[in-house]
């Protein structure tokens, strides 16, 4: 007791009484992140208002060899800002400016806990576009999409979040306070400790702003729908719209199961009773666009869609794309407890781990729904459980095992844009190899002498 | 690693056993996705887990499998701090029944003396269908002049029957009146006493459920309400069926609003207030969005759907976070420009009247029925 009245004096003094947090209530509630099954309390939640506050923290816990978990908005799917180690929790959300959106230079610069919408509505308000989309975007913050490198729905045309970070404000775990990158293009002045950053998963650095890239936002933009027998046929589709030279913004599927649960939430009219759904849209000058989404029509009638329907108007568009983000929590109407992976094979391979998925889940008699970026190759395979049903939980974990073991075999990763955290660090080594792992410790040594940062999580 | 406070163990509960505070099915459709947090009016204040749905349901967790005690401090002040406006409800892909969780939560919250007193003051009063009866002998509702229903039971789409409201016949008498006047055919039966809403939002849902279904019983017919509040507490109830928000009754019996209402010779300018749980219990936002731009020229309030902060008894229990929640909407309501905000609920009404009359604002704060009874005959 004695010790955790001192952790909370200490940080008070830093941040302000008001910003700490050591109440039993509020180390429940930070306990956990959106991943099941994994929860471990902290003994501070600690929401600072500054990168010097931000600074001060993170050397008074190097000094003490407090732990220390950076979190936005908690909905990480990996256990990633899960406190396994206990320490401080260090909420991000009260740094929630957007700093400045520039139309003449294309980019914004944002604080950390700004939401990925927010940033979005900012450049959509000068007429740009903020390209990653991921699909946790009204909820997601930007600092948290660097940690993790966050894909969503628009990667095959426009990338990942990668793409479009040009520079970083952060906190080493020392803290110094470095600028990586900055308002250029062209930069090779050093190492790509931007690139580092994002996707580091809050283990190098606590990143505080980022300076990212934007594009004109386009003029138009359209969605379809297209309805097959089976994923498997859907992923033969999405080949061969690959193999016809398209590469449209929006690619994604979802199996019977997944439009089932995403139908009862949205009440769009989806057929439940086709086997799977390939949604598909592109943006772009009108006829462009109106060009392509014929073509993509064409291609999937060819490759054997039942139906092939295109969104009469944007509204129509929008509200498919805001009900396949929600697919995940949709599904949960099923089974309370659903986990979910994110496993990606080279886009031509597609087909084959969708098999492979269907044969492992056969096998542990398990159901798992499958939705996922098809244009990219990354597979939402999501199991769907009863929470008490311990046997069940154990087979689900087996066969996840198999199932990243499957990717690993047709060239494939583990994660494709969830990250690694917790629950995925026990499989990293079968991807990345001894030699890596073994560099990624000395690189985290580096940054993190003391160990502090996010224990328990890649590097360690 | 946990918390340095444990002394004894936890009760360790079975997987899938709790203290059976709450539904546990209900519980465990939430995955922590975290699709509510962007509409929660109090998270939006403080940015804090614990004051958002998500983690509300995890302190709800804790509670029911016991690892936090029940007297937690943490767990009072949630489940105080919490609008129970339903607005999470409407994003939440998993179907997680808030609202109805968090009046379980309450009933164990707020028992006995945990309940705050102003709510118990306010549940005697209105549970006594007498004292209801003497606030209309003070002021005229809606029964002065209304043709009497005829008593009976069950749903009789034939007849409808005007709800008086608690609230609203102490202290807005007008409202009943003037939907009566819209409505000649709506039968006002006397001695109707409270829906419950109140017993349901401030622990004790129990009797909020029997205060339904007893108004249930003496109302005959539809019943018509001029409270979103009533109305989504109601049809929870008794079924969608029985209820109709008074927006909702106008377009089905295809009321058409005649005349307008004018502000110095000019068609007035008026936004809607939604009122949460008609919009997030109910689904109804489109109707008196409708039947206000028939008499005037409507505007939409920006944040329109989020909650006023009147929150039933919240006002009264938690004035600075009521006005917390509500300032942002004065603000935009000052930018907007116009003579009116009509009102669907008679908390909302309240909340803004009094407020915008601190405030010294110039825009008038009237319910739908009054201000369609403006428009004239």
């Amino acid at each position: 007791m004695a010790a955790a009245t001192e952790l909370a004096r200490d940080l008070a003094a830093l941040v302000g009484d008001a910003h700490v947090r050591v109440d039993e209530g509020a180390l429940t509630a930070y306990a956990r992140d959106a991943t099941p099954l994994f929860h471990a309390r902290p003994q501070a939640v600690v929401l600072p208002g500054s990168t010097e506050e931000v600074a001060a923290v993170l050397r008074y816990a190097t000094d003490r060899g407090v732990p220390v978990v950076p979190r936005g908005a908690g909905s990480n799917l990996c256990a990633g800002t899960v406190p396994l180690h206990g320490g401080i929790v260090l909420v991000l959300t009260r740094l929630d400016r957007v700093l400045e959106v520039s139309a003449g230079e294309l980019l914004a610069r944002v604080q950390t806990g700004v939401t990925t919408q927010k940033l979005a509505d900012a450049a959509a308000r000068e007429g740009l576009l903020y390209a990653p989309d991921p699909g946790s975007r009204t909820v997601s913050t930007i600092g948290g999409n660097v940690a993790t490198c966050a894909g969503g729905l628009r990667g095959l045309k426009y990338g990942v979040t990668r793409n479009y970070v040009l520079g970083l404000e952060a906190v080493l775990p020392t803290g110094e306070i470095i600028r990586t990158g900055g308002r250029l293009w062209k930069d090779v002045a050093g190492y790509d400790l931007t690139r580092l950053l994002t996707g580091s998963e809050g283990t190098l650095a606590v990143i505080t702003e980022a300076t990212v890239a934007l594009l004109p936002a386009p003029e138009d933009s359209g969605t379809g729908v297209a309805y097959f027998d089976s994923l498997a046929d859907a992923s033969r589709a999405v080949a061969a719209v690959i193999a016809a030279g398209i590469v449209p913004a929006t690619l994604e599927f979802l199996d019977h199961k997944c439009i089932a649960a995403v139908e009862e939430f949205a009440g769009l009219g989806l057929r439940t009773d086709a086997g799977a759904l390939l949604m598909f849209g592109d943006d772009g000058a009108p006829r462009t666009v109106a060009g392509t989404l014929a073509r993509i029509a064409e291609v999937c009638t060819g490759a054997g869609a039942l139906e092939v329907t295109l969104a009469e108007d944007v509204t129509r568009a929008e509200a498919l794309l805001a009900a396949r983000r929600c697919a995940l929590p949709a599904l949960s109407r099923l089974g309370s407890l659903t986990i979910l992976e994110d496993a990606t094979v080279p886009r031509h391979r597609l087909a084959e781990m969708v098999d492979r998925i269907d044969a492992i889940a056969a096998r542990y008699d398990l159901r798992i729904a499958t939705f996922g970026h098809a244009g990219d190759g990354n597979l939402h395979p999501t199991c769907v459980l009863d929470p008490d049903d311990g046997a069940a939980v154990d087979r689900a974990h087996r066969a996840f095992g198999e199932i990243f073991a499957a990717a690993i075999a047709l060239d494939g990763t583990i994660t494709g844009e969830h990250g690694v955290g917790a629950a995925k660090l026990p499989y990293l080594a079968d991807r990345i190899g001894a030699d890596q792992i073994a560099l990624a410790r000395r690189l985290k040594l580096a940054f993190d002498p003391a160990g502090i940062l996010n224990p328990g999580k890649l590097g360690s | 690693m946990t918390g340095p406070t444990d002394d004894s163990p936890r009760p360790a509960p079975e997987p899938g056993r709790g203290l059976g505070i709450f539904d546990k099915r209900q519980l465990d459709r939430c995955i922590s996705c975290g699709f509510c947090l962007p509409a929660c009016p109090t998270y939006a204040l403080t940015g804090e887990e614990t004051s958002s749905p998500r983690g509300r349901i995890t302190l709800m967790r804790a509670l029911e499998t016991g690892e936090l005690p029940e007297d937690d401090p943490t767990l009072a002040e949630e489940s105080s701090y919490c609008l129970g406006c339903r607005a999470c409800e409407t994003v939440c892909p998993a179907g997680v029944e808030y609202g109805s969780l968090l009046e379980q939560w309450r009933d164990h919250q707020w028992q006995g003396r945990d309940r705050p007193w102003i709510a118990r003051i306010l549940m005697a009063l209105v549970s006594r269908p007498a004292l209801l009866w003497l606030q209309g002998l003070v002021r005229r509702h809606a029964r002065g002049g209304g043709s009497g229903g005829s008593g009976g039971s069950g749903a009789d789409p034939d007849t409808a029957s005007l709800m008086l409201g608690c609230v609203e016949r102490g202290l807005y008498p007008k409202v009943s009146r003037a939907a009566a006047a819209l409505r000649p055919e709506l039968g006002v039966p006397a001695r109707q006493g409270c829906c419950g809403a109140l017993h349901a939002h401030n622990g004790d849902s129990t009797t909020g459920g029997e205060m339904a279904h007893a108004l249930g019983e003496r109302l005959p017919g539809t019943i018509v309400t001029t409270a979103g509040g009533c109305a989504a507490h109601l049809a929870h109830h008794l079924g969608r069926d029985r209820v109709r928000e008074l927006s909702q009754y106008l377009e089905e019996t295809g009321h058409r609003p005649t005349g307008q209402v004018t502000v110095d010779g000019r068609r007035a300018r008026a936004a809607l207030q939604d009122s949460c749980h008609l919009r997030n219990g109910l689904g109804v936002t489109r109707q008196p969005r409708d039947l206000i731009a028939a008499v005037a020229d409507y505007v939409e309030l920006p944040g329109a759907g989020e909650c006023c902060g009147a929150a039933g008894t919240y006002a009264m229990l938690r004035p600075a976070d009521s006005r917390a929640v509500l300032d942002p909407k004065l603000e935009a309501l000052a930018r907007l420009d116009v003579d009116f905000v009509v009102t669907v609920n008679p908390g909302c009404q309240r909340q803004l009247q009094q407020n915008l009359r601190r405030h010294r604002s110039p825009v008038r704060a009237v319910h739908l029925a009054e201000f369609l009874a403006m428009a004239g005959p």
